[in-house]
């Protein structure tokens, strides 16, 4: 009798299994943009590569395991170019979710090219993989059609930054802080953080100098002038690759050397920073510390070595770099892999579902994914580094804070 | 207050550079080349080439890019213009055809070169003169920030702005001095009465537009250093900037172009310092306050017709 019932089980399960596949689509269509020219291109070009890349090697492995239909099924990728332009990208998110239909929404890169997707994600009740858009407003409790995928949200991003000076830098004479940030969402967050954080630390920390420059400025000159004339003990910079490349440029063509001199770029886009500025440009300067330099451990996808060469044997012309955003989109990829294996149906919200339920279990090259409650990434944080040379006149990272992570002491004031 | 001013002449003397070839092209076809910037971004990939490929100072690239565009130019002058010129309505038809040929270019340079920002390291500008440098203004011969009244200034801007200057003063002596200039002027100031009075406008438009298309890549070699890096898609920016020094300073005039750079250059720096988030409006505020108030820009003369 339990055989009988058992082989009817089995019999049924295998009809049920038979019935998913039979649904199964023929392929998962995954929608994103990329900017293969314009201000974004340098950090969206290299997120959309590393994309394409995992697509590849699924693709050659027969696709991605689908838990909804119990099978392999391939990806197509239906990706356009918003050629940096937001209103470009609106419209192509919109065809994306109205005319192709997508299964699952990925946003282009930066927070600029990430808010038209916000908006347009939430009204269609599309789940948005949001790569490395951490604007604050983007993500509230009354939104959960967003997850943040790879780079901490801008309200936390920070806080090593602000830690450092509010706690190592009085010691080191740090009181007057300089503070000049683009005015966009990714870092136009970053500045306000730093100050809530400054202001609620009740450290001796007096910024001298607040002022924001439009996105698309490509000349500092006079402001590292007006800046200077404050004197200043720490400069921070908030600005995107292009911004980081012509203020350092600038910095070293006036002959100015800031005591301490904060940039994000230099630390996660460091092969450009590096061709563009110079080694000699970029050392001394303090910088975000990215996955590539601190080898996580992972429990899924390859390890940073393994991507590297998969990189390099991809990529051979060296168009695009290789560095933090081609990280940041192999670290989407995964989760979208990972999401669609445990995921019971392709529902916006199941999907959801599974993206958190990924939540502080996920470890990739790029550290532990962890959301908190609105979608934002409360994970794979990256520590205060400073840029150094070593014997060869190459860039080294020094880790520097939290110091639990320190790999040495910072080099203060500039010589 | 001194610092600005005085970046924003160095700066805004560069920008006369930028807007003069523009000026020259608009002012003898009535063409709007939409990718005059563009042809700026293929003059700093001359200079990036040139530095990158042969170790060669970029100013070398000056001579270089002048001959190659002015060369392209013509060629392009011939393929195109003739037949634009026989349109209802050219000057509408130069938008079209001209944002899709900044369109190609761009493309094309993208597909060849990639998206990714590039640049050259400052003390290679001008390096070969370091030597000339020090003997005229005294210190060691090297390539480092440049002394005005004892504030510091890349020495980079300073080249550009020379340069910029020497330029302008040719394209002058070229249209006041030279027949060629003449008959050049003579189209600018009315096309009908010109070709009516048996001068070959073909060849003096095609000369202009050569020369344009020249400037617009002297420009670009300095782009690398007034910008901090380039892409493919930088044209469109630079293109918008030359509009607003040509309306500044008025068709037809190289001298009104300097004006009209060194009025953009200083009122940069001047929001920069005082109202920094706003400076990206500056171009636009600009161009309305010019064609408000005075249409035919600061040197342009008031004509009557009749």
């Amino acid at each position: 009798m339990i055989g009988k019932a058992s082989a009817a089980l089995a019999a049924m399960m295998m009809l049920a299994t038979q019935a998913y596949a039979a649904d199964a689509p023929s392929e998962i269509k995954i929608g994103t943009l990329y900017a293969s020219s314009g201000r974004y291109a340098s950090i969206s070009m290299p997120v959309h590569s590393a994309i394409k890349l995992w697509v590849d090697q699924k693709n050659a492995e027969g696709g991605v395991y689908v838990k909804a239909f119990d099978k392999k099924i391939p990806i197509k990728l239906v990706a356009y170019d918003d050629q940096s332009n937001t209103a470009t990208a609106a419209t192509l998110y919109n065809q994306l979710v109205t005319q192709d239909k997508v299964d699952l929404l990925v946003a282009d890169s930066g927070s600029v090219l990430t808010a038209p997707a916000v908006t347009i994600a939430r009204d269609h009740k599309m789940f948005l993989f949001d790569q490395t858009g951490t604007g604050a407003s983007f993500f509230s409790k009354d939104n959960p059609y967003i997850a943040l995928m790879a780079d901490p949200v801008s309200t936390i991003w920070p806080k090593p930054v602000a830690d450092f000076i509010t706690h190592d830098g009085p010691g080191l004479g740090i009181k007057k802080v300089a503070l000049l940030y683009s005015t966009n969402e990714f870092t136009g967050t970053q500045a306000n953080a730093v100050r809530k954080f400054i202001k609620e630390s009740g450290a001796p920390i007096e910024i001298v100098y607040d002022q924001g420059v439009p996105t698309e400025t490509t000349n500092y000159t006079v402001i590292i002038n007006n800046i200077q004339a404050k004197q200043p003990d720490a400069v921070i910079h908030l600005g995107y690759a292009p911004n980081d490349i012509a203020f350092l440029r600038n910095v070293q063509d006036v002959g100015v050397k800031f005591k301490m001199l904060f940039c994000i770029y230099p630390g996660l886009e460091t092969e450009l920073l590096e061709k563009n500025v110079g080694a000699k440009g970029l050392q001394h300067v303090f910088t975000y510390v990215p996955p590539q330099e601190l080898e996580y451990p992972v429990n899924f996808g390859m390890k940073m070595a393994d991507f590297r060469k998969a990189w390099d044997e991809k990529y051979k012309d060296g168009k695009i770099e290789f560095g933090f955003n081609s990280v940041a989109g192999y670290t989407t990829a995964l989760v979208i892999e990972k999401t669609l294996s445990v995921a019971t149906s392709l529902d916006q919200m199941e999907l959801r579902k599974a993206v958190f339920s990924l939540s502080g279990n996920l470890k990739t090259l790029d550290g532990t994914f962890a959301l908190d409650e609105m979608g934002g990434q409360i994970g794979e944080l990256t520590p205060l580094g400073q840029l150094e040379l070593n014997e060869h006149g190459h860039i080294k990272f020094v880790s520097i804070y939290p110091h639990e992570t320190a790999t040495g002491k910072p080099v203060y004031p500039r010589p | 207050m001194l610092y600005p001013l005085i970046a924003g002449v160095l700066f805004g003397l560069y920008f006369s550079l930028v807007g003069i070839g523009l000026n020259l092209v608009f002012g003898v076809m009535r063409i709007v080349n939409l990718a005059h910037g563009d042809f700026l971004m293929l003059g700093a990939f001359v200079a990036f080439g040139i530095y990158t490929a042969a170790g060669l100072d970029p100013l070398v690239g000056v001579p270089i890019a002048f001959a190659l565009f002015c060369v392209a130019g013509l060629l392009l002058y011939w393929i195109l213009v003739p037949r634009l010129q026989r349109a209802r309505d050219p000057e509408m038809l130069s938008f079209i055809l001209f944002f899709g040929f900044s369109q190609v270019i761009e493309a094309l340079t993208t597909i060849v070169f990639g998206t990714s920002e590039r640049s050259i390291p400052s003390r290679e500008l001008a390096n070969s003169l370091s030597g000339v440098r020090a003997a005229i203004f005294g210190g060691e011969a090297t390539n480092g920030p440049f002394q005005i009244f004892g504030l510091s200034f890349p020495a980079s801007w300073v080249v550009a702005a020379t340069v910029s200057v020497i330029a302008i003063g040719c394209v002058y002596l070229y249209l006041y001095r030279t027949r060629l200039g003449t008959l050049t002027r003579a189209v600018m100031s009315r096309r009908e009465e010109a070709i009516a009075t048996g001068i070959n406008v073909d060849r003096v438009s095609a000369a202009a537009f050569g020369i344009g298309l020249g400037l617009a890549a002297v420009a670009g070699v300095f782009a690398p250093f007034m910008f901090g890096s380039f892409t493919p898609a930088f044209g469109i920016d630079a293109t918008v900037t030359s509009f607003v020094v040509v309306v500044l300073g008025s068709l037809g005039n190289p001298l009104g172009t300097a004006l009209g750079g060194v009025v953009y250059g200083v009122s940069y720096m001047l929001v920069q310092t005082y109202l920094s988030s706003w400076a990206d409006l500056l171009p636009y505020v600009l161009l309305i306050a010019i064609l408000l108030l005075r249409p035919s820009g600061l040197l342009g003369r008031r004509v009557r017709v009749a």
